[in-house]
């Protein structure tokens, strides 16, 4: 009889990191779904390049230094999807190439590969794209059902109605627009367990309650743009957001501020993008402010002081 | 003091290669990274800054059992301001575009820390022509990468390089690389790149 | 509302239990094998020698130091061998072998009578006397555990029903089947340290055992049962004595820094038994279960063979690739059957092949799934960077001395990270360094 030895806990949860990657594929498929509908197939190609590239760029790396290919933990069609979902519908496809070969790349893995990257890779890919192409980057959303609209867009549309909003009837990126969808994904998240509600929750709060302050309807604040999508699927990315609660929470409050502070003084129409990168620098140092208590140390501090 | 005679040939290449200012030391960041936009920009950067290191070195060398050491750094500055007074009345004279399009990084080669970096560490602790060697290598160093840089980014950024086009008229160019942004981009990807091939070699030796 | 602590997980094992967990049965083997180290403290020393007669509760091993327990023998019969044999850390350590001659042939007890009449003083003695060490699992002598150090008070005597390991029903049937004898020990040990509150902490996947448990309260002096939420590690002694108390332990104090003295229920009965009947630990409790013909929980002579006990229940449902003594989440595997079980053999799992195999560490992904499940507070993440650095000295700054290896977060963990044995690794390190650093003082 072999058995094996080893040592304590001898059992583990089901949820592994691919699985965890699965249920956010899932949770983005209804958004997915809705930009095809609004901008038809285009979009699809789109998403669908930018997935596969950021999947050939995981796997070339993985390849080129002599690593484990770890192409199957789906990260990389996370990041894919994530791409190809805030971008206008007519991009270019190789433009969708080279953000999700910088994203995957030099973002992730030049930092040292999923869980060491610093930025979150789509958004920095989108950011990377937007500083490069601004006019491809802001222009073609009128395709598909918008083909005839005149307009050209910007996603904090005066006017349009909450319904419209919701439903995604204004022009926008590919899974940015459709609100309904987006929150079919987050329901799915967090029944899944798969992300906590406090990042979305604290980051639409503060931009509804500092977007009144400023003068916008709260409502419409948090329904236009990419902050619905931003809130739920980017800001809530693991690797990028402080561990503890309680830093968690801040750094949502500091998005939302930051969102809110772009749309009103800065020269950008939309600021997600920006908030949230921002933050993810600032992340890892607001898991530095001891606001944690450990068990066991309460009397202890009232003794040393 | 004895001072050992080094190998000119020796100190010439490591200011290339070894000992590349920009890739290896690491020094002058500031002028690589702002003028970098063309290539022009960088070969002309890099020249400038080449003369005045081929001639501070040179000075400084000869100077070097004169200067007391306690006002050394002075010394030092006035002698490359010297060399870059020169180099930017001739540039505004022959060269007027390119003097437009360095600006004030031009008249900054004075704190540039390769060139003081060379004074202080190189010329005034070895003879004449070791100095002049010495500065003439690194200043070419120098040269090579700002080049090498600005080729990158005018090639993504404008689709040419030295002003020929090279990429077509289809070419969407790559505006963040002919922004500060790109110029960190372009320089840490280089670094990495070579850092990763002086490794690999290292680990060869091995 | 039913109490519980921040953190936690919920092993899916323990939400599978069946509410009405097996009914315990005897089992007497043919042969005992008793290890000399059943407890915390120094092993104790065989007074017995090969081809002596042997009754049963006859003491066959002389505690050894502060920490020291007498052993006993649990059937009666000839000793046929008196050797070292290596135990579950893989160090030797003496045992008693006893080839039982089913006579049943008694040592002479000294029972004290009833708990509420007997002299207090007498108590620790008492407990001492037969050999009781902490029957839930961390084997710690019980006497020494009740004597108060002077200056400090207890205020409440907790007794720990909450079971919250996977795969163990044995407290839970001896709630059911024995309360009177748990809340009999419960306030013994309450009146050996003049405390007049008690807790009976029980989670509330146990209601069998809740009812009878308040059932046995009912009319005795100062004793009460709390319902807890089931959650993982709620009967860790430092999250039972928040829960029921409100109270936390400093850190790196013992229970009785915040007036709390955490008995199992296992050792009440233990204790009651000593008390009463002035029996000794002979037997206990122990669940088998996993991938065996018919789990059971059986009451076990101690130092029955992991073998005979397999058999007993049908032996292998199929090939076993891993077995512990003690419940999934902090268990001890065993290197093969031959080993007897002790006094703190609260289970027995047998795991098979495919259930065995370790998954693979892949790289963390910041989840901060751990940092959420830590019932501590610790920040599993960052100690597991420092400790495979083998930094032990941030390891120590980062707290993983508090850690007390649970295992809740690498049961969480997606990527499936060995952060327990790390910490495990961390803590001996330091603590070994600190002996060191004693000693060149």
């Amino acid at each position: 009889m072999s058995l094996i030895l080893s040592s304590a806990p001898h059992v583990r949860s089901k949820a592994n990191t691919q699985r965890l990657m699965l249920n956010v594929i899932i949770a983005l498929l209804p958004s997915l779904a809705a930009g095809i509908y609004y901008f038809g197939w285009r979009a699809a190609l789109v998403v669908g390049v930018s997935v596969a590239s950021a999947v050939a760029a995981e796997f070339i790396w993985q390849k080129l230094s002599r690593q484990k290919v770890r192409v199957y933990d789906l990260s990389a069609v996370v990041t894919g999807l994530l791409l190809g979902l805030i971008v206008p519908p007519s991009a270019p496809w190789w433009m969708m190439i080279i953000g999700s070969f910088f994203a995957i790349m030099v973002v992730k893995q030049l930092f040292g590969g999923i869980g060491d990257n610093f930025l979150n890779p789509a958004l920095a890919a989108r950011a990377l794209l937007l500083a490069s192409w601004p006019a491809l980057m802001t222009s073609g959303y009128n395709i598909g059902k918008f083909a005839d609209a005149t307009s050209s867009a910007t996603p904090l549309l005066a006017g349009a109605s909450y319904m419209d909003l919701l439903l995604g009837n204004v022009t926008g990126a590919i899974g940015e627009t459709c609100k309904i969808a987006i929150l079919l994904g987050f329901i799915w998240l967090l029944v899944t367990r798969t992300i906590r509600f406090e990042i979305p929750a604290a980051i639409l709060g503060t931009a509804a309650l500092l977007g009144w302050a400023l003068g916008y309807d709260p409502l419409t604040t948090v329904l236009s743009g990419g902050l619905l999508f931003g809130a739920v699927f980017m800001a809530t990315d693991y690797v990028t957001t402080p561990m503890r609660w309680e830093a968690r929470a801040l750094y949502a409050v500091g998005v939302g501020i930051i969102v809110v502070l772009i749309r009103k003084f800065g020269s950008y129409p939309e600021g997600v993008t920006y908030a949230i990168l921002l933050m993810n620098i600032a992340g890892p140092l607001f898991d530095r402010i001891p606001m944690h208590r450990i068990y066991g140390y309460t009397k202890a501090k009232k003794e040393g002081k | 003091m004895s001072e050992k005679k080094p190998n000119v040939g020796k100190v010439f290449l490591n200011g290339i290669i070894t000992e590349n200012p920009t890739f290896r030391l690491v020094l002058g960041t500031c002028p690589t990274l702002a003028v970098t936009t063309s290539a022009i920009n960088g070969l002309g950067m890099g020249a400038a800054a080449t003369f005045v290191l081929l001639g501070s070195n040179i000075v400084i060398s000869a100077l070097r059992k004169i200067i007391p050491d306690k006002v050394r750094i002075p010394a030092f500055i006035v002698v490359i301001c010297m060399f870059v007074t020169i180099i930017q009345l001739v540039m505004q004279a022959y060269l007027p575009s390119l003097y437009e399009s360095l600006g004030i990084f031009l008249p900054l080669i004075v704190v540039n820390c390769i060139i003081l970096g060379r004074a202080e560490a190189f010329a005034s602790k070895n003879p004449v022509i070791a100095s002049a060697f010495d500065g003439l290598g690194m200043g070419i160093g120098f040269t090579l990468a700002l080049t090498l840089i600005g080729c990158i980014r005018e090639l993504l950024g404008n689709g040419s390089v030295f002003g020929i086009n090279l990429l077509g008229a289809g070419y969407q160019p790559m505006l963040l690389m002919i922004l500060p942004a790109g110029g960190f981009l372009v320089f840490g990807l280089l670094l990495g790149i070579i850092n990763a091939l002086t490794n690999r070699k290292k680990g060869d030796a091995k | 509302m039913k109490a519980t602590f921040r953190g936690g997980v919920h092993p899916a094992h323990g939400s599978k239990r069946p509410t009405q967990a097996l009914a315990t049965r005897d089992f007497v083997s043919d042969t005992v094998q008793i290890v000399m180290n059943m407890n915390i403290g120094a092993p104790s020393k065989p007074c017995v020698k090969k081809g002596d007669h042997v009754k049963v509760g006859q003491v066959i091993g002389e505690p050894v130091g502060f920490l020291g327990l007498p052993v006993h023998a649990s059937v009666s019969g000839e000793v046929v061998a008196v050797d070292a044999i290596p135990y579950l850390t893989g160090d030797m350590v003496q045992s008693v072998t006893i080839k039982n001659d089913f006579q049943d042939e008694w040592e002479e007890l000294h029972p004290l009578g009833n708990v509420e009449k007997v002299d207090p003083a007498q108590i620790i003695p008492a407990i001492k006397a037969a050999g009781i060490c902490g029957m839930g699992g961390a084997s710690f002598p019980t006497h020494v555990k009740l004597t108060i150090a002077p200056g400090k008070k207890c205020e409440y005597v907790l007794a720990n029903g909450a079971e919250c390991e996977t795969h163990i029903t044995c407290d839970d049937r001896l709630m059911q089947e024995n309360a009177t004898r748990v809340v009999d020990g419960l306030r013994a040990v309450m009146r050996a340290l003049n405390v007049s509150q008690g807790i009976i902490g029980i989670e509330d996947n146990k209601p069998a055992a809740i009812a009878a448990m308040q059932k046995a309260c009912q009319g005795r002096h100062g004793v009460r049962v709390q319902v807890m939420k089931t959650k993982y590690p709620q009967g860790g002694e430092k999250q039972l004595i928040k829960v029921l108390t409100g109270r936390e332990v400093p850190s790196g104090g013992l229970p009785i820094d915040c007036g709390c003295v955490v008995v199992n229920v296992g050792t009440c009965a233990a204790i009651a038994d000593a008390i009463i009947d002035g029996k000794p630990v002979i037997d206990r409790i122990c669940t088998v279960t996993g991938a065996v013909r018919s789990p059971a929980n059986l009451r076990l002579r101690i130092g029955t063979i992991t073998e005979d006990i397999i058999g007993e229940c049908g032996g292998y449902s199929t090939d076993p690739g891993k077995i512990f003594f003690g419940g999934a989440m902090t268990g001890m595997c065993l290197p093969n059957d031959q080993l007897p079980m002790a006094k703190s053999t609260n289970g027995i799992v047998v795991f098979t092949k495919e259930e065995a195999v370790s998954a693979e560490e892949s790289p963390c992904i910041r989840c901060s799934k751990c940092v959420d499940a830590c019932p501590i507070g610790l920040n599993p993440y960052d100690m597991k960077i420092f400790a495979d650095a083998e930094k032990w000295d941030v390891c120590k700054k980062k707290h993983v001395m508090d850690c007390m290896l649970c295992g809740a977060c690498a049961f969480i963990c997606p990527a499936r990270r060995w952060l327990t044995p790390s910490f495990k690794i961390a803590k001996q390190k330091i603590a070994e360094q600190a002996k060191k650093e004693a000693a060149a003082k």
